[in-house]
């Protein structure tokens, strides 16, 4: 059993290799970097599907870095939750992969737009893998520290501008969190989570995991973009390069805010009904405010930006439910949004590639001139609004029934308002964007590359696939064992615990 | 108690520097010594009051030792820190070449 | 957690019924786009979207499962996006978005109703579930179900799609999805709900009742005043919904079958109607009630279907729109019996609904068909004999040919508006013995003690009687239509004096100046009364302070982010 476990510290390694080789090589081998970002991330996400099925095989895996046994060395643990997060990262990065073989052809360093992504995506792999606190913080802001690069990348003023705020704001959301680590550090003794869990069990909680509790919602909703913790995040995501804008509402909040919370106040502290209600109530006021602000924007990934504000909101409201259901619809629609909101950012790319604006008043006919782009927006534009038979509907109904299941009548009926001005915003995207009449200046327009559509028609793909697989055994599995990492509760430190002995 | 008490008042020197002054190069001196607040506050967190190195020399006892590891978790810190600030610094100094200001308040084209 | 049932389909006699009605309207709309649709760019993707929405409309009647029912009900929001967005106009995006808001949005309700029902019953499967109006979440549950229902069949205050989507989009898609097939499905769903799933009461009848009068009532009253042929169809279409619901909230046997035997022929009526508004389509660009007339005589086939569908939908004898308001008007009557207390209202309703209908369709009969032409379109040169020049109106396929062309539509698109007029006269003349028989009380479960309340004799007889009066009524339009030609008092041939025409539209629009219409008809005019537009107003207003608010000053962000903190430690530390 422990010898498949060699696969955990892989997502880890592999990116990073990727990313030292890149920084080494890609300035003189002219093709490497393109082909060594998408064969690592070829790699990571044949590796996530293994690991699904070695999950599914063997259970919870434990790998101790350096073979210091935790508490004493740094745990590794592959459970449900994580073999989820892990396919969710990097089926999206591989995608985001092959668009910006295309795509980052305007910037002119690629190679170091390829180590930042992978520097990115370690980060991320590695939040969602580690089993120890400290760890954790470190990966986040490896995770951080590239994306602030990133944001920046295209070194313009807005950029700029966007990259500060964004720094700033996410430095003093990890500073809060690293001062939680340092309360519970003082408390418990440990780094491990899985003994934390223990030692908070022994010990009973104190008012002072009440105050961590506070300081991580703070911390960790500041990298989710709750309200009112968001308002770095539409300055920041339209800023980035389409496939960076892509993998940060993608999954960068989730994996930085949404995942750690999760880990967090479910298996580590123990969910309990104040943190429920707190993150049901922050939950349905980031999907209004996000969904409001989105819908009179007229930059293009602004709105997307903005929507990833609200779409965050359904997530945490299914994970706050604290129901099995709920937390399954969370989950699901964790994984669709990171779909079909990364299929926008790419969609709004395209259409940034072909006629160099992002501002939807200047556009309008372009349906006939990028025909692909057009279908693979008008089926991301579905799913996130939640029209059947796409992913977002199913995700959307789930955590409706859950609401409502719950009790939260007044909720259900909010998440069923943020999906109606969610249609109507998408609505106006398509109608200015693609409908109407083609203006003189775009009739050069020409289709996007073929790496670009690809990497959109495989989105696509994913979102009406994983509409139609909401019957199947092989959603019912994958998120059925995050789902149930999460119910478990605490239990979690039992069975990790026991692993590494 | 006293020590705590100084490392809060850090901290709050640095948050406040971070919200009230308007010089970005302010700012970002505010957020190292939030940090540095922070990162004592962890250290201090894990001395004991008479306590030696914690070094396992000959003859000695592991008895009244300080805890060792939150210094080797305070110098991750520290590195992270300066990456962090590194980055802040060259970004700010690219917004002056683009704005030609270092106020924060002017600093404002994205919203909304 | 067992989301999905078994058993997801089911087929009984009301699915079938609507079932093959689906099927021939998709049948009919078919054969008469391969006259219209002359465009050759989008033509496949239009064929496409027409057999999708067949696929999804029969997935909609025949599913047993809600959930299975939403996504095919869901998906039919699109295809009518899409459907929409095929035509030309310089609106037409605007309205499909508007449409597919409004439609996709009151689905987004729709999901909120399923979970009321999942809470309530724990299963989804649509037969077997008979839920008592008892507690409040049945209430909201049936009600947010129903607000689906409404927006498709394009019930007020749902309604604002219709209207756009007849003026912008193209006319058979009009004609196919909110005039007949939305209209089916809706009702179809309502039915559904009121039959089968829920146990209706007293207050929830009276609410049916309505919201169906008010609809009939605002609907008719607003086509009045329009002034484009297909805008005023469509608040005609979105009147004859009204009909429905009203006969549905009746709560008693003839009431239900009534409803259910309109839907059918308001569906067939409306479709009827804009299918030979695409006829004259073809031949003029125009819509503007102003600038068409006396099209009688060139396209005369056209113009007798055009007669006979909008006698039908007005409740004249004995075509079927008649025997089905007849069967409405009992049941109401039968409310009233049996203790109801608004039940004249409601009654005053339809009749009124049912005159104020027929007034508007005078106003098109003579504007389109009878009147003198304006000068500008070509019917005008056929009737002066050719010495109009050309127009730019006219459309560019029939300015080519020789006159023969201007003369009436090729059968294709004649051949379907025929069948539909004769299955109006069918199913007025035969109104027993074909649709009721065959359709309507088999879906019913009821077809044995029927009979004893439709008095045979009695139906006949007022039919007579009611022929006789229709003519009278048309007559009498006839004069009206003289009187209103006696300003001309020149003795001069009226055919070489288009000036002298009289429009057909500026009787009506005399409507809006009674006082106090004049003000409602002022506020429908600045959309006070469209949901759509009252709601986008708000929201924009809220946008717009909360975009203030986000002035790109970065203290103030982290104020918020301390500030928020601040409260999440008071809420769960301090307190």
């Amino acid at each position: 059993m422990m010898d498949i476990s060699y696969i955990i510290p892989l997502f880890v390694a592999v990116p990073l290799a990727g990313a030292f080789l890149i920084a080494l090589l890609g300035k003189s081998i002219k093709k490497f970097p393109d082909v060594m970002g998408v064969l690592i991330t070829l790699i990571l996400c044949i590796l996530s599907v293994k690991s699904v099925l070695i999950h599914n095989t063997y259970g919870i895996l434990t790998y101790s870095a350096g073979g210091w046994n935790p508490p004493v060395g740094i745990g590794m643990v592959l459970d449900g939750l994580a073999v989820f997060m892990l396919v969710t990262v990097n089926v999206l990065a591989f995608c985001v992969a092959v668009y910006s073989v295309d795509y980052m052809e305007k910037f002119t360093a690629k190679w170091k737009f390829y180590t930042l992504f992978l520097l990115m995506l370690t980060g991320m792999n590695g939040v969602v893998i580690t089993g120890d606190i400290f760890n954790l913080f470190v990966f986040l802001e490896i995770a951080a520290v590239a994306s602030y690069a990133l944001v920046a990348f295209g070194t313009e003023k807005h950029e700029i501008e966007a990259a500060f705020k964004y720094a700033i704001m996410s430095t003093v959301g990890s500073l809060f969190i690293l001062l939680g680590i340092v309360f519970l550090y003082s408390y418990t003794s440990t780094l491990n989570m899985a003994d934390i869990a223990n030692v908070i069990m022994l010990q009973g909680k104190g008012n002072i995991i009440l105050l961590v509790s506070v300081l991580f919602l703070m911390g960790f909703g500041l990298k989710a973009a709750l309200v009112p913790f968001h308002a770095w995040l539409p300055d920041a995501h339209p800023s980035a390069p389409a496939p960076i804008s892509a993998m940060l509402s993608g999954v960068l909040i989730k994996s930085l805010g949404v995942y750690t919370i999760c880990r967090i106040f479910f298996n580590v502290f123990g969910i309990n009904p104040a943190i429920s209600s707190t993150l049901m109530f922050l939950g349905v006021l980031s999907m209004l405010v996000g969904v409001v602000l989105a819908i009179g924007q007229w930059d293009f990934k602004r709105l997307l930006a903005y929507h990833s504000i609200s779409q965050i909101g359904y997530v945490i409201l299914g994970i706050g439910l604290g129901t099995p259901l709920g937390i399954m619809g969370g989950f699901f629609h964790l994984f669709n949004h990171s779909v079909f909101k990364s299929l926008l950012f790419l969609n709004s790319g395209a259409v940034e590639y072909a006629t160099g604006t992002r501002d939807l008043q200047k556009m309008g006919g372009l349906k006939e001139k990028m025909p692909l782009t057009y279908s693979t927006n008008l089926v991301a534009s579905m799913s996130i609004a939640g029209i059947p038979p796409f992913n977002g509907f199913w995700s959307k109904l789930i955590i409706i029934i859950a609401a409502v299941e719950a009790g939260k009548f007044g909720y259900a009926f909010c998440a069923v308002l943020a999906s109606i001005l969610t249609l109507a915003s998408f609505m106006k995207v398509m109608k200015y964007a693609y409908f109407g009449d083609l203006r003189e200046k775009w009739k050069a327009v020409k289709e996007v590359p073929f790496f670009m559509k690809l990497s959109m028609v495989m989105l696509s793909l994913i979102c009406l696939v994983g509409g139609i697989l909401v019957f199947g055994d092989i959603l019912q599995g994958f998120l059925g064992s995050a789902q149930e990492a999460l119910s478990r509760g605490t239990e979690y430190a039992f069975t990790v615990l026991q692993g590494i002995k | 108690m006293a020590v705590y008490l100084l490392c809060l008042v850090l901290f709050s020197l640095g948050i406040y520097c971070i919200l009230r002054k308007r010089n970005i190069i302010k700012i970002i001196v505010g957020v190292i010594i939030a940090e540095y607040a922070v990162n004592l506050f962890f250290i201090l967190v894990a001395y004991r009051m008479g306590g030696r190195s914690p070094i396992l020399s000959e003859g000695a006892t592991i008895k009244n030792m300080v805890d060792p590891l939150p210094q080797a978790l305070v110098l991750t810190s520290i590195v992270i820190g300066l990456a962090t600030t590194a980055l802040l610094v060259a970004i700010a100094m690219k917004i002056y070449e683009k704005y030609g200001t270092f106020d924060i308040t002017k600093i404002k084209e994205l919203k909304g | 957690m067992d989301l999905i049932n078994l058993e997801l389909f089911k087929i009984d006699s009301l699915s079938t019924f609507v079932g093959v009605f689906v099927g021939l309207f998709t049948l009919l709309t078919v054969i008469y786009s391969f006259g219209f649709m002359d465009k050759k760019k989008g033509l496949f993707s239009y064929y496409f979207y027409i057999i999708l929405t067949l696929v999804a409309s029969l997935g909609v009647v025949f599913s047993n499962d809600l959930v299975l029912f939403m996504v095919f009900w869901g998906f039919l929001g699109i295809l009518l996006y899409l459907l929409i967005g095929v035509g030309e106009k310089p609106n037409t995006s605007k309205t499909s978005k508007k449409a597919l808001i409004i439609v996709g949005g009151a689905d987004a309700l729709m999901l909120l109703g399923l979970a009321l029902i999942w809470h309530l019953t724990g299963t989804f499967k649509m037969d077997g579930m008979r839920i008592p109006l008892n507690s409040a979440e049945a209430i909201w549950a049936y009600l947010l179900l129903a607000i689906g229902a409404f927006a498709k069949a394009g019930v007020m205050p749902f309604h604002s799609w219709v209207p756009d989507t007849a003026e912008d989009a193209l006319t058979p898609v009009t004609a196919y999805l909110p005039a007949s097939l939305d209209k089916l499905l809706g009702i179809y769903f309502l039915v559904r709900l009121t039959l089968n799933m829920f146990v209706m009461n007293l207050d929830m009848n009276t609410f049916l009742m309505a919201v169906g009068s008010f609809t009939i009532i605002a609907a008719v009253m607003m086509a009045l005043i329009q002034n484009d042929f297909k805008r005023l169809l469509g608040y005609l279409a979105v009147s004859s919904a009204g009909y429905m619901v009203l006969g549905l909230g009746t709560g008693n046997f003839i009431g239900i079958a009534g409803g259910l035997f309109y839907m059918l022929n308001g569906a067939i009526c409306m479709s009827c109607l804009f299918m030979t508004c695409g006829s004259v389509e073809k031949n003029v660009r125009t819509m503007d009630l102003d600038k068409l007339g006396g099209f009688a005589k060139i396209m005369p086939i056209t113009f007798i279907t055009f007669v006979i569908a909008s006698l039908a939908i007005s409740g004249v004898p004995p075509f079927n729109g008649f025997a089905s308001k007849w069967m409405i008007y009992q049941g109401i009557i039968n409310v009233g019996k049996n203790g109801g207390s608004l039940w004249m209202l409601w009654l005053v309703a339809t009749m009124f609904g049912s005159a104020l209908t027929l007034a508007s369709f005078m106003k098109l009969i003579h504007a389109v068909f009878l009147g003198q032409p304006s000068p500008e379109n070509p019917a005008r040169k056929d009737l002066a004999g050719g010495r109009i020049p050309k127009s730019p109106l006219i459309s560019p396929k029939s300015s080519h040919g020789d006159r023969a062309e201007h003369r009436e539509v090729n059968p294709v698109m004649w051949v379907p508006t025929v069948i539909l007029a004769v299955l109006c006269v069918v199913f007025g003349v035969f109104a027993y013995q074909v649709p009721l028989k065959m359709f309507i009380l088999p879906s019913l479960k009821m077809a044995v003690n029927f009979s004893g309340t439709w008095n045979a004799t009695l139906a006949t007889l007022l039919m007579l009687v009611s022929i006789a009066i229709g003519i009278i009524i048309y007559f009498l339009g006839t004069i009206t239509k003289t009187r209103e030609t006696e300003s001309f008092v020149g003795g001069e041939v009226l055919k070489e004096h288009p000036d002298m025409r009289v429009s057909g539209v500026e009787l009506y629009n005399t409507v809006q100046d009674i006082k106090s219409l004049k003000t409602i008809y002022n506020m429908a005019k600045n959309k006070a009364f469209d949901l759509y537009e009252v709601v986008s107003k708000i929201v924009f207003g809220i946008n717009k302070i909360l975009r203030y608010m986000h002035n790109g000053i970065l203290p103030t962000y982290l104020a918020w982010c301390l500030l928020g903190m601040g409260i999440l430690f008071y809420v769960l530390i301090l307190r």
